[in-house]
């Protein structure tokens, strides 16, 4: 493929790999994990990127093809196959803004989320992105009804999980 | 407050858990290769057509077909070599094609369905495959003892000592025993390699079903 595609590839990534980082934070749970997905996810779109016509945003395109490595073509290797708790990586939030009963918090709520199924945190991480329920039923390939449904309920879901 | 609203407030201030990519780090990992399952399915099934071609070619210069020359079955094997390479080229081109629809900007359900899709082509050429074997092996079988003079032979020895019934009993236990064995060993090794490799797509894929049934 081109230079000039691979340059125009490379810098849009760049500016946009926030995207594929989210992804790789909620499905995975230790920083080599996190290297493989987001490698693995790089690759996808790079090979996907020829056929990207831009009637769709590219920060829409990119949670398409990262969601669905994530979910369905990234092939776990040996070494992410770990149970080690995402404790020791912590995200870091603008300081002034939380307090640390906030933080301790948004600890337990990934904790949660770790402990959904691939799907469920397909839905969480659509719905933090704020993605309406239209967009949610078309990158899942469900109805929106059920989309709007599911995501209710992976809510109560969580609610369990943080407070059995 | 909803625990996810929560979330979602801070999940736009959030920032990388990780030291930012550059451009050249981000442009060394597209040079990279993927380790996708759709590539593993990919080779896999091209050792799985190359497996079952190879099977073919042993089998043509085995002295199983050279008896097969011998007692003049060459018209039946010829017209069966021919149909098993149009079927293969089916499959073959079958698979191919539905490999090629794999994308993955399909929405998650259709390119979990194209993935199976793909995988099931190959898995009915291997059902193909083994019921021609099995097909073959009871026609063989029934030839063999009717017409292979050695055995003819023996046949009618065990016939006047009375003891037809377990001569034929043997030859056909030993028969199916091999076949047994064949078939589950290659159970085995499918069971192992798909079932790894599959095993979390075909999870995902029920969950989405669940999902969009109710």
């Amino acid at each position: 493929m081109s230079k000039e595609l691979k340059h125009s590839f490379v810098e849009l990534l760049e500016t946009h790999q926030n995207i594929v980082h989210k992804v790789c934070r909620l499905y995975t749970n230790n920083r080599d994990a996190h290297n493989d997905l987001f490698q693995e996810i790089t690759i996808q779109l790079w090979k996907a990127y020829p056929k990207f016509r831009g009637d769709s945003k590219f920060s829409t395109w990119m949670y398409r093809v990262g969601l669905n490595t994530a979910i369905t073509l990234y092939r776990k290797s040996k070494r992410t196959i770990n149970t080690q708790d995402f404790q020791g990586v912590e995200f870091k939030i603008e300081a002034q803004e939380f307090d640390d009963t906030e933080e301790q918090q948004l600890k337990l709520l990934y904790k949660a989320i770790h402990q959904l199924n691939d799907i469920e945190k397909a839905l969480v991480f659509l719905y933090l992105e704020d993605k309406n329920y239209n967009e949610i039923s078309e990158t899942l390939g469900i109805s929106e009804v059920n989309a709007r449904v599911r995501i209710n309920r992976v809510k109560t879901k969580l609610k369990t999980i943080l407070n059995p | 407050m909803d625990e996810l609203e929560i979330l979602k407030n801070h999940w736009k201030k959030e920032q990388y858990p990780y030291p930012k990519l550059t451009y050249a780090e981000l442009y060394q990992m597209i040079l990279r290769k993927s380790s996708s399952i759709v590539k593993w399915i990919f080779i896999i099934s091209l050792l799985e057509f190359g497996f079952w071609i190879g099977i073919s070619f042993f089998m043509k210069d085995s002295t199983f077909h050279d008896n097969m020359k011998d007692v003049n079955l060459e018209s039946v094997l010829v017209p069966i070599s021919i149909i098993s390479y149009i079927v293969l080229f089916y499959f073959f081109y079958l698979f191919y094609k539905n490999y090629k629809t794999i994308s993955a900007t399909d929405n998650a359900k259709t390119l979990m369905e194209n993935i199976i899709k793909t995988r099931k082509t190959v898995k009915y050429y291997v059902i193909f495959n083994l019921v021609t074997i099995i097909i073959g092996v009871i026609f063989g079988t029934y030839y063999v003892l009717n017409n292979v003079p050695m055995v003819v032979e023996k046949l009618e020895l065990a016939s006047a000592n009375n003891q037809e019934f377990k001569v034929y009993a043997s030859f056909i236990l030993g028969v199916v025993l091999v076949l047994i064995i064949v078939i589950v060993l290659l159970i085995l090794f499918y069971w192992l390699i798909y079932g790894l490799l599959l095993r979390r797509l075909k999870i995902n894929y029920k969950e989405l079903m669940k999902l969009d049934s109710n």
